[in-house]
């Protein structure tokens, strides 16, 4: 009991690692599992992104899931407000196998439960809560962290294939949204959510065809709603038609291709919906495949007549018609509150007849080259019975330079004209009036007198006498002309013009010509002492001007007064009785003149004109002495002339005597004038001169 | 003779040459390194204990860590999953009103573990430094730790019971959270800990 060694607890000299217990692998395990976990549960974590939602709509911080395609591939952790509390952002951690799939094209909606008319959706939602459905498709786009979901599904689900479309109510239809697009009773699509157009003027909404049944889709397609139903009372008696029940509640499209062998749409196209399969029906053959142009007018008018569907005509074609009417009052642009009417305009591109692409972007650029030229939109009237107004586009010369503008709105403007409206009735109302307001039965009266007098006149005897005499008459002028002696006529002149001749060339040699000149000294005196007297012309003028305020002062109405009653006297004169012996006058003339001409005939006048070309030439002969020195007496001419213009350019002060000096020059250059005539009468006729004509 | 005067204090077995088998409680003299009773290995001290104890200690407190921080119960209701931690459904019930569960809550699941390993780290130290705390105190703190050890899985017990209990399927659903199987995992190895902890190294202390 003594004798014990001791034990000694901490004799070891063995290293420190003998030393120690097993059982140290299993922290060391339990380390190193921990840790592993902790690392592949931060490896395996997803990113996080952000969705903005515009309200949080139950969904609840680490409990909603994010879902795609009803599998859970993440959950909101948190949930706050956006800068400004706009909107509320879910952070969703998304797995990491599906968080590349995230990119730009997905997108987000919370699903909730819906009671609808076509059934009732998001049921389990009532137990588990409002979870997010995400959608995207299987290719992995350039990755993106924040998105805006929506409070509805989307129509287009990346991944859903299907032909997609947009469907627009016609003017004054409606459009019914969310909704299924049926064919023959199946649902083959869906129209999204409507939104009404910038300007309100109709609905559109997108609508999806699911594949296959996109290749029912051609540009022949008619669209048309079939909600609600008809009552129609034929011959088969009364009809209750409505295609379902869900259709009758909810509403339904549906559609139907009525002419075949159009190939199919491709995405993006736009069909209308109309209101029954009829119109549809109807519809087919009016092009309205592309869509319309819309353009606004503004009219400084304000006529009433202008409806809804009104026709726009170019050239008078109808191009399309009036989609919407409504006033303006725009003080900034006009300068005045005045309303004024602004029209917008529905044009249809294919009835441009263009060339080459029928878009609205061609119509318009060709429109804008015709404005440029002086197309003008202008009111004119449609019927002129009910007083309805058109749109015409009109070319009008000189207008003011204008263009389309582009740039003020979302519709182009178009530039307008005064207007061009016959108020029918106002214009047969003035016609009318003036009717009215002739004198007509003054002029049925002197109708009748005038005819009576020329009744009296044709039926007298001697008048119908008067053409025998004339007849007569002319006999005889033939007889004379024909004679002899005037045929010698022409020989006896052709021998008086030699030697006149002759007398020409002798007054070249003769002085007779100084003498001239002495008198065109003298004259040139004489136009000196005028020209140092007609310092008194203004006097003169002035006095002129008194005669012409007197003669302006005379008393022309009774002149006038007078003139008519000289020409009702001429009238009398013409009403009296005498007039009507008049031809029988006329015919005494006749006799005597035909008288006269057998005398002629008789008498030897013609020896007689014989005898007086001799004198004449007798006479030329003293004339050619006189002439010799004509060029000397052209000179001096000249040299008075001159004279004359600067005494005249001095009296340029005065214009009236200017004015007088320019007619006395007229007159002097109408003397010349008759001179040539005279000598050109000569020339062609020598006869005259022995006529004395 | 001075140990002798000693022995009318405390007399340890060590200090006669004797070893106890810890199985059967049989005392052998030293030199008997088998049990001829029930076949044990006789161990004077073990050597490798404390290292044990701080071993089973840390893996312990790892699973303390996540035992807190997941949640202990799955609450399935009609309309929504309740998920609480052990702290969290303590402070719950406190704005419910209930503060005596809470206080029973927070004292078996949240005092009582971590006064646990605050026990058996200062016995574990004590025995290697000298301590104010008297030999018969720590034997006494030793026994309660390893007394109420057991009482510790109450927790696992309780989510146990209504996890299997509570199953009416859509209505309401009651599932145990990942933290109820940490929690046990905790109190095993706190249980572990305070078993490798060899009590009789208290007494050597003052040998030395």
């Amino acid at each position: 009991m003594t004798d014990v060694p001791p034990v000694s607890i901490d004799a070891d000299e063995r290293p420190a690692f003998r030393n120690m217990s097993i059982v140290w692998v299993i922290p060391l395990a339990a380390l190193v599992i921990a840790l592993a976990v902790a690392w592949q549960s931060y490896n395996d974590r997803g990113p996080l992104i952000s969705i903005e939602f515009s309200n949080g709509a139950g969904i609840t911080a680490r409990e909603t899931d994010l879902r795609f395609r009803d599998v859970r591939v993440g959950v909101v952790e948190e949930l706050q407000f956006s800068e400004g509390l706009q909107s509320v952002i879910a952070r969703v951690r998304v797995e990491k196998e599906v968080a590349p799939f995230i990119d730009s094209a997905a997108t987000f909606w919370v699903v909730q439960p819906e009671l609808t008319a076509q059934g009732v959706s998001g049921l389990d939602t009532v137990l588990s809560g409002v979870f997010i459905e995400g959608s995207w498709d299987g290719e992995i786009g350039p990755p993106r962290d924040s998105f805006r979901g929506f409070a509805t599904p989307p129509l287009y689900r990346p991944g859903e294939e299907g032909l997609q479309i947009a469907l627009r109510s016609i003017p004054g239809g409606s459009l019914t949204d969310n909704t299924p697009i049926l064919y023959r009773g199946i649902e083959v699509g869906r129209v999204g959510t409507a939104r009404i157009s910038e300007r309100g003027n109709f609905a559109i909404a997108e609508a999806i065809i699911y594949d296959p049944h996109g290749r029912l889709i051609t540009p022949s397609t008619r669209f048309w709603d079939t909600s609600g139903f008809s009552v129609s009372i034929g011959p088969a008696g009364a009809q209750v038609d409505f295609s379902s029940l869900a259709s009758l509640v909810g509403g339904g499209i549906t559609f139907d291709t009525f002419v075949s062998g159009g190939a199919p749409v491709g995405d993006g196209s736009v069909f209308e919906v109309f209101a029954s399969d009829t119109d549809a029906r109807n519809s087919v053959f009016n092009a309205s495949e592309v869509e319309i142009l819309e353009m606004r007018v503004i009219f400084d008018e304000n006529i009433s007549g202008l409806s809804l569907g009104a026709p726009v005509e170019l050239s008078g074609l109808r191009i399309g018609s009036v989609e919407n009417l409504s006033g303006i009052v725009d003080e900034d642009t006009y300068g005045d509150n005045r309303v004024r009417l602004s029209v917008v305009l529905g044009i249809q591109p294919a009835r441009l007849g263009l060339s080459g692409d029928v878009t609205p972007e061609a119509a318009l650029a060709f429109l804008g080259e015709r404005v440029r030229n002086g197309l003008r939109a202008r009111l004119a009237s449609g019927n002129l019975l009910t007083g309805g107004l058109k749109v015409e586009l009109v070319e009008v010369e000189d207008s003011p330079p204008a263009e389309i503008d582009v740039a003020s709105g979302p519709v182009p403007e178009m530039p307008s004209t005064a207007s061009e409206i016959s108020d029918a009735a106002a214009t047969v109302e003035g016609v009318f009036t003036r009717i009215n307001s002739l004198p007509i039965e003054d002029l049925l009266i002197s109708a009748i007198s005038f005819l009576e007098s020329a009744q009296s006149l044709l039926t007298s005897d001697d008048l119908r006498a008067a053409p025998q005499d004339l007849r007569a008459l002319l006999g005889d002028i033939r007889g004379v002309v024909t004679s002899d002696s005037v045929t010698e006529i022409p020989v006896t002149l052709n021998t008086a013009l030699t030697r006149l001749d002759m007398i020409l060339a002798q007054i070249e040699q003769e002085q007779a010509v100084a003498r001239i000149l002495a008198a065109i000294d003298t004259a040139t005196t004489a136009a000196d002492t005028l020209g140092s007297s007609v310092e008194g012309l203004p006097r003169l003028v002035d006095q002129l001007g008194g005669v012409a305020e007197k003669a302006a002062a005379l008393p022309l109405e009774e002149l006038t007064a007078q003139i008519t009653q000289i020409l009702n006297s001429a009238d009398d004169v013409l009403g009296a009785p005498a007039m009507q012996d008049l031809p029988l006058s006329l015919a005494g003339a006749f006799n005597a003149l035909e008288a006269t001409l057998s005398e002629l005939r008789a008498g030897g006048a013609v020896a007689n004109v014989n005898a007086t070309l001799q004198s004449s030439r007798d006479a030329a002969d003293a004339v050619a002495l006189s002439t010799r020195d004509l060029p000397a007496l052209v000179d001096r001419i000249t040299e008075v002339f001159d004279q004359a213009s600067a005494t005249i350019a001095g009296y340029n002060k005065g214009e009236v005597v200017s004015r007088d000096a320019q007619a006395a020059l007229r007159d002097i250059s109408q003397a010349a004038d008759a001179i040539t005539a005279l000598a050109r009468l000569l020339e062609r006729n020598p006869s005259a001169l022995i006529r004395g004509r | 003779m001075e140990r002798v005067e000693h022995t009318a204090k405390i007399v340890t077995a060590r200090q006669l040459g004797l070893v106890a088998c810890q199985r059967c409680q049989q005392v052998w003299p030293q030199e008997v390194d088998r049990c001829t009773r029930c076949g044990h290995r006789l161990v004077g001290r073990d050597r490798k204990s404390l290292q044990r104890v701080w071993a089973f200690w840390v893996i312990g407190l790892m699973c303390y860590v996540p035992a807190n921080l997941y949640p202990m119960l799955q609450t399935r209701t009609f309309f929504y999953t309740q998920r609480d931690t052990i702290i969290g459904g303590a402070i719950e019930l406190v704005h419910y009103g209930s503060y005596a569960v809470a206080a029973i809550i927070l004292f078996a699941s949240v005092a009582i573990p971590i006064g646990k390993f605050l026990a058996i780290a200062f016995l574990a130290v004590s025995v290697q430094r000298p301590s104010s705390v008297s030999k018969g105190q720590r034997q006494m703190l030793f026994e309660v730790v390893e007394y109420i050890g057991r009482w510790s899985m109450i927790d696992i017990f309780v989510v146990a019971i209504l996890s299997s209990l509570v199953q009416l399927n859509v209505v309401v659903a009651i599932y145990p959270g990942p933290a109820s199987l940490f929690f046990a995992l905790s109190v095993i190895f706190t249980m572990l800990s305070a078993q490798a902890f060899d009590s009789r190294m208290i007494w050597d202390a003052d040998d030395a």
